[in-house]
């Protein structure tokens, strides 16, 4: 009897759910993101909108590369309906511990792929994922270096206009 | 059962799983597969086979069977893209699902044996 399933389609069901999640996750952060670059812009900080709309990118060409390896793989990628965005936030400081918690469960659900990748044996996801483990070790710097500024300058005074400033500056450039 | 005989030489499919109230077929020259069940043979090509499993497996039975409204015990399973429509109640269902997650662990158990015994050979 011929394996049509595998003939049709490289990933397994659970895995092609799972990743589904992920497009979810990714498109949510997107959004959140794009909330905070709107959060920033209305409250005078020039320099943070434009990180998170860089930011809410990112996360949306993320979203769309898994997109297209589960449309890749013969699967079925479903596009999420994304809402309950948070639009409001108490200070400029709870916008970057947002961040910082969002990356973090990224973080989390790209190596509970991973773990799955590993039970299943589907070394061919594991290797499309390792960019992404890669790309949350940038993101979590960034993210934690962003908030640490807050511990670094400090609030008062023109504080708040000096982090806003050099926000835009935080770069990644591990080799290792 | 005369008639499924007939047809299951004529179309050279193979038994996937058999319940006492329904048999899945696979069809290898064209790639799909036949479900004869509450009284018709119907036939779901890969995309509608997982449509179809999706479905039956989202129908919360437990609430069905606890549901006491007066309404009639039916569900209908309709499959977006698909040529078919099932009307079943709620026993049917029941063995409709048995059959379904039959079919998929010999399906998943072919998988294995197609990956050990012959593409690990090639």
């Amino acid at each position: 009897m011929k394996d049509i399933m595998r003939i049709k389609c490289l990933i397994s069901t659970e895995m092609e759910s799972i990743l589904n999640q992920q497009i979810r996750k990714e498109a949510q952060s997107s959004s959140i993101y794009l909330a905070m670059a709107s959060w920033c812009d209305r409250n005078g900080f020039d320099g943070s909108s434009v990180y998170f709309f860089k930011q809410a990118d990112e996360e949306r060409q993320h979203q769309l590369k898994f997109f297209k390896y589960v449309l890749d793989m013969g699967a079925t990628a479903i596009s999420p309906d994304v809402s309950g965005i948070k639009i409001e936030y108490n200070s400029f400081r709870e916008v970057f511990e947002d961040a910082l918690d969002q990356e973090i469960s990224v973080t989390q659900s790209i190596k509970n792929i991973a773990s799955l990748c590993h039970k299943e044996q589907d070394y061919v996801t594991m290797e499309f994922l390792n960019w992404f483990l890669k790309e949350q070790r940038e993101e979590e710097y960034k993210a934690r270096r962003a908030l640490e500024l807050f511990e670094v300058i400090g609030e008062e005074g023109a504080g708040r206009w000096q982090i806003d400033k050099h926000v835009g500056d935080i770069k990644y450039d591990s080799e290792a | 059962m005369q008639a499924i005989q007939t047809i299951t030489h004529t179309l050279n499919i193979t038994e996937v799983f058999k319940t006492a109230s329904g048999t899945i077929f696979q069809s290898d020259s064209e790639n799909c597969w036949y479900i004869d069940f509450a009284g018709k043979l119907n036939r779901f090509d890969y995309r509608c086979l997982q449509k179809l499993r999706k479905a039956v497996y989202h129908i919360d039975i437990e609430g069905l069977l606890m549901n006491t409204n007066r309404s009639a015990d039916m569900e209908i399973v309709f499959i977006c893209a698909c040529d078919h429509t099932y009307i079943l109640t709620t026993l049917e269902i029941i063995a409709l699902k048995e059959l379904l997650q039959g079919t998929f662990t010999m399906l998943e158990l072919n998988h294995i044996i197609h990956d050990r015994l012959y593409r690990g050979a090639l």
